[in-house]
């Protein structure tokens, strides 16, 4: 899931400050389970702004909702009517979804109410990590299901690298090195021995090296078109 | 859009939960009672010092409700799922205290109701059954015409209950009620004898015959006539009226039922210091209920079990005692009613006067050569699904057509027969709209979940001594003051009041599941809580991120939208810091909440329900302090709840200070459990600390 993390009221003020009618907007998917950015998060951000505004002794309606999902429209098009009747939305979703809904609200602004983090899981409740980096060429049964690129501080396809140490990286005490972590699971795995093959360099071409990434699937498409092309009226019955 | 949020405003958060709670299996206690009276509802209430609310609910359904406050079986109890931890809740003592402290509440509501429809309905008899139906059908705006032989309202209730049992104030009350809707209450007028059946039918638009049982069967033994043998219903009519009949030194009560509880126990109170009861039934067969048995024997009545009436025995004309048989068996294989005796094995009990208390019947004499159709046995014809006689526009509900039962059964009995008459007078169709009371239950305490209630004892109802409670017809029964009520209330598992999911809102994101201490929700595709399981805590709604959650009672949203109003305006020169407390009432003492009034009081089931966005609100409302004052730890009525809360007071002291204010504006604080006013002390030293932080500006 996408994690997300909430950003300081001070920031959040200066985003909205000259607006007169605000909604926060809650997304009530992966954001809503890293607890930054679900109806929840929504409701509490719409009342420190509104606190904040009476300290400022500005005049400002913050009111909240939630859908579930910014990043698909049958979620929130119900409710695009009422997302118009205010001057900015700001967004809870992660940035997929501001992006998504700024496309989809005329001449309303949406702003993003949370940081975007990264993919990752929930290792314990409270706790998210970052575990994979979206590069578009997944290599994870070459190394033992432990990826390098996300979780190899610099991001190594042949490690580790001369700053392990103690099954740790050299950034931080805190962190795992995680060609560490790769070999002691192969070691498990008995398939350590398949390290030793070196890896080629990679084609980042599937990562943000090539621009916005975009997946059409044929076979939905296909169909899809069809149907549109029915709703057409040169194409025949509706 | 979704429920909870500020922009979509449909109703108040209560009433959609109200609406939610329908949609939900029934707690145990409320599908138990014959009109499903809410009691998780009103016992919470009861236990947030919210007296007149609890009013409203036990009233919404029941319009006997006093009189159901002293004397109603409370099927309810037999119901609750603390029956698998400890003891039932006190459910019918809880109900009298809220009825008792809303009296004045009560008074002040009653009015006329405009009578819109331009009908009226005779109702014949005011027993709990013509009484509710009337109660309904003024409700409707039908001019109501009671029709009642004695020369007051309240059939049973008042010409037969004993007052000990049924003080004649409480069931004023509950009449009361109902008059002053604007009902013509015609007494001491016998129908068949001051006026006919079908001078009523001619005088209005639909009859309802409610008349009950009025009448007590007799024996057809030996010596059954004469003096010095006499019929319960009767000799009980003399008692509620006064008239106190001469019995003798020694009664026997031929008898085993409630009825024959009532003439015994009223015996005794008229001096007779030998009461004595005979019934076919061993103790554990006898049909009245095992605390009127209980309280029999106390006052010292005696019981022969298994004994057959054979013979009045008299010398000169006068009785000299009962000849009874053996009993040998009471019921078939198939626990038909069906006795056998041993005839050889007999005996004589002597007694001055026999009363005769085996059943009782209706006097329905005056639907001879009427319309409405009697069957060979003597039973009123009536269709169940129309609640009508075979007369059209004539009806029938209560006693007279589902035999004996329960004043509460009989009002939803009422309850039926008031819709069925509105149906028919409207042209709509009866069959298939009348309220049915059988509803999907809760199921039982699952064995993991018990084990996890701390065990908390009934409160005990106390009763005037047995000595001195036979001297007199007074009420002997001691209702609950204040700290008992509200430590029995406190007991409640608010089964039916807990979380429901929202599956709308629900992303499977496990939160639920993690936090609930019982096991109550199993996360598939969306999160369900099991009712079963569901202690209605209240601590995983908070937790929701994706406030999916609702707590079909007093939600934790319900604050939110409450704390505008509670807060009130706040004076910018005010010398006293205003201070929002969040009062967990489960250890609540006899000074109630006793608090001065720039405290505004939250009364909360467990402080479990309170969220962080709660702690907010109440500082945007412009509160200088925010205190969540939790009973202790030891006493709490639900499992780990303290880190959470307290983790919850720290997030919110934490999003304070992103806007400059000081933590210790918002403080978790524990009652001091001891005192006989929990928060007295606690909230005023917070008071004191807020004031030294000073009062806010905005």
């Amino acid at each position: 899931m996408i994690v997300g993390s909430q950003k300081s009221i001070d920031e959040l003020w200066e985003m909205t400050k000259d607006f007169k009618k605000v909604l926060v907007f809650g997304c009530n998917t992966c954001v809503a389970i890293c607890h930054a950015g679900g109806e929840k998060e929504a409701e509490t951000i719409a009342t420190l702004l509104r606190m904040r505004a009476a300290q400022e002794g500005k005049a400002m309606e913050v009111d909240f909702t939630s859908v579930m999902r910014h990043c698909e429209p049958e979620y929130f098009e119900p409710v695009l009517e009422d997302l118009k009747k205010y001057d900015l939305i700001l967004s809870t979703a992660c940035g997929v979804g501001v992006n998504f809904l700024s496309d989809r609200t005329g001449n309303i602004p949406v702003y993003p109410g949370i940081n975007t983090s990264f993919y990752g899981a929930v290792e314990a409740p409270g706790v998210f990590v970052e575990l994979c980096a979206g590069c578009g060429n997944c290599i994870l049964h070459l190394t033992g299901g432990i990826c390098p690129i996300a979780r190899c501080s610099k991001t190594l396809m042949n490690g580790p690298c001369g700053g392990t140490n103690k099954g740790k990286c050299e950034i931080s005490k805190d962190v795992d090195c995680a060609w560490y972590l790769i070999v002691e699971r192969m070691k498990k795995l008995g398939t350590l021995e398949k390290l030793a093959e070196v890896q080629p360099p990679r084609n980042w071409s599937t990562s943000r090296d090539g621009g916005p990434r975009r997946v059409s699937l044929e076979h939905i498409r296909a169909f899809e078109e069809q149907e549109a092309g029915k709703s057409d009226p040169a194409g025949g019955k509706k | 859009m979704s429920g909870a949020s500020t922009i979509e405003k449909k109703g108040s958060h209560r009433e959609r939960a109200a609406a939610l709670k329908e949609t939900r299996p029934y707690s145990p206690c409320r599908a138990a009672c014959p009109v499903n009276t809410d009691v998780q509802a009103y016992v919470g209430f009861i236990a947030q010092g919210r007296y007149n609310e609890a009013f409203e609910v036990i009233h919404s359904v029941n319009p006997i409700a006093s009189v159901c406050s002293m004397i109603c079986h409370h099927p309810c109890e037999r119901a609750c799922r603390r029956c698998g931890v400890d003891e039932p809740l006190a459910v019918r003592p809880l109900k009298r205290f809220a009825l008792e402290q809303s009296t004045e509440y009560r008074r002040n509501k009653r009015h006329l109701i405009e009578k819109t429809k331009g009908k009226s309905v005779a109702v014949i008899g005011s027993g709990p059954s013509g009484l509710t139906s009337a109660n309904d059908l003024a409700d409707l705006g039908y001019q109501v015409t009671i029709y009642e032989r004695h020369p007051v309202l309240g059939g049973m209730l008042a010409a037969a209950i004993p007052p000990y049992r049924l003080p004649r104030e409480a069931l004023k009350e509950d009449i009361d009620d109902v008059v002053s809707k604007g009902i013509e209450v015609r007494t001491g007028v016998e129908i068949g004898k001051d006026i006919s059946l079908d001078e009523i039918t001619s005088k209005h638009d639909a009859v309802l015959i409610a008349i009950g049982l009025s009448l007590s069967r007799s024996l057809n033994i030996p010596g059954v006539e004469g003096p010095g043998v006499l019929l319960a219903i009767p000799f009980l009519e003399d008692v509620a009226f006064d008239r106190k009949p001469d019995l003798g030194k020694k009664v026997l009560v031929i008898g085993g039922g409630n009825v024959a509880m009532d003439v015994a126990r009223s015996a005794r109170r008229l001096g007779v210091k030998e009461v004595e009861m005979v019934c076919l039934e061993g103790a554990d067969e006898m049909p009245a209920w095992k605390w009127e048995v209980e309280e029999a024997v106390e006052e010292g009545i005696t019981i022969s079990h298994r004994w057959g009436p054979k013979a009045v025995r008299r010398e000169d004309g006068r009785v000299k005692g009962l000849e009874v048989v053996k009993v040998l068996s009471v019921f078939d294989a198939e626990r038909r009613f069906s006795p056998t005796f041993d005839n050889a094995n007999t005996k004589l009990i002597e007694a001055d006067t026999i009363i005769i208390t085996i059943g009782q019947m209706s006097n329905i004499s005056f639907l001879k050569d009427s319309k409405v159709k009697v069957d060979e046995r003597g039973r009123v014809q009536w269709d169940p699904k129309t609640q009508m006689s075979s007369a059209p526009g004539v009806f029938v509900s209560g006693e007279v057509v589902t035999g004996p039962g329960s004043a509460i059964a009989a009002a939803a009995s009422g309850h039926r027969s008031a819709m069925a008459i509105h149906l028919y007078l409207q042209g709509e169709q009866i069959e298939g709209s009348l309220p049915t009371y059988e509803k999907e239950k809760i199921a039982d305490m699952p064995a993991t979940v018990a084990e996890k209630i701390a065990r908390e004892p009934r409160m005990k109802i106390l009763h005037l001594e047995p000595e001195k409670r036979c001297n007199t017809f007074e009420a002997f029964e001691y209702g609950y003051d204040e700290e008992a009520a509200l430590k029995e209330a406190g007991r409640c598992r608010g089964c039916g009041g807990g979380a429901v999911v929202d599956k709308n809102k629900c992303m499977a994101c496990l939160t639920c599941q993690r936090i609930c201490p019982y096991g109550a929700p199993v996360v598939t595709a969306w999160s369900e809580i099991r009712p079963e399981y569901c202690q209605a805590c209240g601590l995983c709604a908070p937790e929701c991120p994706g406030g999916a959650i609702s707590m079909v009672s007093y939600d934790v949203r319900e604050f939110r939208e409450t704390l505008p109003a509670i807060v009130g305006s706040v004076d910018p020169n005010r010398k006293e810091p205003v201070i929002v407390a969040f009062l967990c009432t489960h250890h609540l003492g006899t000074a109630g909440f006793n608090l001065p009034d720039h405290v505004r009081k939250v009364p909360v089931h467990c402080t479990s329900r309170i969220d962080t966005n709660d702690l907010l609100k109440a500082f945007e409302c412009g509160a200088d302090g925010v205190a969540v004052v939790r009973c202790p730890g030891s006493s709490c009525k639900y499992k780990g709840i303290e880190n959470r809360v307290a983790a919850r007071v720290g997030q919110a002291k934490k999003l304070i200070g992103m806007l400059g204010m000081e933590a210790g504006r918002i403080e978790l604080l524990t009652t001091d459990a001891e005192s006989g006013s929990p928060y007295t002390a606690v909230c005023a030293g917070f008071a004191d600390r807020i004031k030294q932080l000073g009062l806010r500006s905005k």
